[in-house]
């Protein structure tokens, strides 16, 4: 039974990391892979601590996009109806001023050049945007003209807007060019002179002013507001598709008296959302499309930096909690590694100990049970000896007496043994009375006052007169003393010293010192006169049983022994025991 | 000086009784603690040699009884089991324990120092 401090635990942090397999120690484990474990607990913490915040992060991302959704979409459908509305007053406005003109004034004053340029100033005046006034008759000849351009005596005939406007009252033409090379707009209403003939009132409206309005509603670069015709062409210039009469290639929204909002496709990957509406005037169906682009990210900006913020809150909270679980874990496991290994530990000393009662108490019956024998041939050779001696027969014949005392020898030398093995069993139980240690070491050295006398060995004792009667195993103390006092008494040569000395210190503690001027133990076996079955004196009758079992038996007595020793001068045992021994549980 | 030895073990018994007379120390012998009993109640004896473990009436009891008779008795025990005994029920601090097998000078001397302590 070897006990060393190393067995007190050394509380490594990650000590499970480098936990090595030990066949003896592994059955009694409980578990066997903690670094499996570790990283179970790590996974477990951090999916359900973590998982909770990982889908809140996803709910509000989610919540962001819906929010940034419909922003984009109420504000896109706030801005195109807007437009809208503007573009249809704009158009409507000065339609009605023709209708007004046609219907107030005969036409005789209509076909008047003068009075013409005259109306045109005066509209002008009153709404803007008109460049020229002209008066075409039902062949397609242009009677009367007011404006900048000369195109008196023109025949537009052939034109697609005359053929247009001459089968309705009230007609809107796209933005086009025509002979001045300018882009314009005509507006044209249709009426009956007092011969009963159809002509038109035709205006020219300049794009800058239906642009200007238009681009009133543009708030920031990220709108774009534009017109394009039917077939997708610009009609106004655009940021997105380029100058005017640009074709856009873009699909032709479905009809829609109101305003719409076309959703792109794939919700998360668009960059702008189109908000459209035809334009259409109580009296006229215009060409135009109103459509207006805008960007995602203008919107989105401000709640795109509040989800950059909170995923930065929650990558660095997720990362300070995968910390703290990691330690959490190491902490954790490694404490249950530790507790575990130390259990393991103790079963096995235990199972050790349990063993080692067994042999114990089996070698105890053997030595009792041989004793007796052994008893019985001791004396009757010693008896067949004392015949010889006292009878005088036979008495100088040196070879029977040689052969009795290596009986009586050989008898001797199984007594030790068989009293060792005794004294090996008995460290098992304790049992606690008063002892009083002089009395005691006065009773062990007088078994030896023969051999004392014999070899001529010195013995002293100095035990200290305040030493209390202590409590302890009065039987293991014997055993112990007896222990070490035999083993003085087999190292010292004739004319050797053997010191005792007790005395009451350190507190609570009694020291008792064995001093012997023997032949000492050289160092290397130092190390080793504990261990059971260690013996240097194989040939003479050591069992190598006596040291070990007395450093079990202080052991036992919860006490402390320690060696020094030199080669030829001497050894000093020195046991302290406690003066009051704590009842220990039974193992 | 009369001694009585008590051991269940015979043979043994009778060769110590024996080598303890060639050495001028006669010895009554008694193969249990019963017989030990009735010889010591004829007989005054000083000196008891006793085996601690015996059928019937053991070392212990023996003792007690032999002390009621002869408060004087000086007792000697030999055991099978182990040097020294003790049993912890009962205070034996000043019993002598000898160990078996016994050597016969220890036991001699052992003898001659309980029954004269003062000349040491």
């Amino acid at each position: 039974m070897i006990r060393t401090p190393q067995m007190l635990q050394k509380q490594e942090w990650l000590a499970f990391l480098f936990h090595r397999h030990n066949a003896h120690l592994a059955s009694f484990h409980t578990f066997s892979n903690y670094c499996r474990i570790w990283i179970i607990s790590i996974v477990i913490l951090a999916v359900t601590s973590l998982s909770p915040l990982v889908m809140a992060t996803f709910i509000n991302q989610r919540l962001i996009q819906q929010a940034v959704d419909s922003e984009l979409i109420l504000q896109t459908e706030r801005v195109t109806s807007n437009a809208k509305r503007s573009m249809r007053f704009f158009l409507e406005e000065r339609l009605n001023a023709l209708r007004f003109i046609v219907n107030e004034l005969p036409y005789y004053s209509l076909i008047d050049n003068v009075h013409l340029a005259e109306i045109l100033s005066n509209l002008k005046l009153g709404f803007g945007g008109f460049t020229d006034l002209s008066i075409i008759d039902a062949d397609g000849s242009q009677v009367a003209y007011a404006g900048p351009f000369n195109l008196e005596g023109k025949n537009y005939k052939t034109q697609p807007w005359f053929t247009k406007s001459i089968e309705s009252d009230n007609f809107i033409s796209e933005v086009f060019t025509g002979y001045r090379d300018v882009p314009h707009i005509i507006i044209a209403v249709r009426s009956i002179n007092a011969l009963g003939r159809l002509f038109i009132l035709r205006a020219t409206l300049d794009t800058q002013r239906l642009m200007d309005t238009l681009l009133s509603y543009k708030t920031n670069v990220h709108t774009d507001i534009f017109l394009m015709n039917d077939t997708g062409v610009l009609q106004t210039p655009s940021s997105t598709y380029g100058k005017i009469f640009t074709p856009t290639r873009l699909d032709i929204p479905k009809f829609s008296t109101t305003t719409n909002v076309i959703l792109p496709e794939n919700e998360n990957e668009y960059t702008f959302i189109t908000g459209y509406s035809y334009i259409i005037t109580e009296a006229v169906t215009t060409p135009f499309i109103l459509l207006v682009n805008k960007e995602k990210s203008v919107v989105m900006g401000t709640w795109l930096n509040l989800g950059r913020t909170f995923n930065w809150i929650i990558s660095i909270s997720c990362l300070v909690m995968m910390i703290i679980i990691t330690l959490v874990s190491t902490f954790m496991v490694n404490k249950l590694y530790l507790a575990d290994k130390t259990k393991a530990e103790t079963m096995m000393k235990m199972e050790q100990s349990q063993q080692l009662a067994c042999i114990g108490q089996l070698s105890a019956g053997i030595a009792h049970e041989i004793n007796n024998p052994l008893a019985l041939i001791n004396e009757t050779a010693g008896y067949l000896k004392d015949l010889y001696h006292f009878t005088d027969e036979q008495q100088n014949d040196e070879e029977v007496m040689e052969n009795l005392d290596a009986i009586l020898e050989a008898v001797s030398r199984c007594g030790t043994i068989t009293s060792q093995l005794l004294g090996f069993v008995r460290q098992f139980d304790v049992q606690i009375s008063n002892v009083d240690v002089e009395k005691l070491i006065t009773g062990i050295l007088r078994f030896h006052k023969k051999e004392t006398e014999y070899k001529g060995i010195h013995v002293t004792t100095d035990i200290a007169p305040d030493i209390p009667a202590i409590e302890t195993d009065r039987g293991k103390l014997q055993q112990i003393l007896l222990n070490l006092i035999n083993n003085a008494f087999q190292a010292i040569e004739a004319n050797g010293c053997l010191d005792i000395t007790v005395s009451h210190h350190p507190p609570g503690q009694i020291t008792m010192e064995i001093k012997d001027t023997g032949c000492g133990i050289p160092e290397e076996n130092l190390k080793r006169i504990h261990e059971p079955f260690f013996s240097t004196k194989k040939e003479k009758m050591g069992t190598g049983l006596g040291l070990s079992i007395t450093y079990g038996l202080v052991k036992k007595l919860q006490g402390n022994i320690r060696v020094e020793s030199s080669e030829g001068v001497g050894t000093i045992f020195t046991v302290t025991l406690p003066v009051k021994m704590k009842k220990e549980d039974k193992v | 000086m009369k001694i009585i030895l008590v051991d269940d073990e015979k043979k043994f018994i009778n060769m110590l009784a024996k080598r303890l007379s060639l050495r001028g120390l006669n010895a009554d012998v008694a193969y249990s603690g019963e017989e030990a009993v009735e010889k010591a109640a004829q007989t005054p004896y000083d000196l008891a040699v006793l085996d601690l473990k015996m059928p019937g009436i053991s070392g212990f009891a023996l003792k007690r009884k032999l002390l009621e008779m002869h408060p004087k008795i000086k007792l000697i025990f030999v055991t099978g089991h182990g040097a020294i005994e003790n049993n912890g029920n009962h205070d034996h601090s000043d019993d002598i324990f000898l160990a078996k097998p016994l050597n016969i000078d220890t036991l001699i001397e052992t003898i001659h120092q309980t029954i004269h302590p003062d000349k040491q």
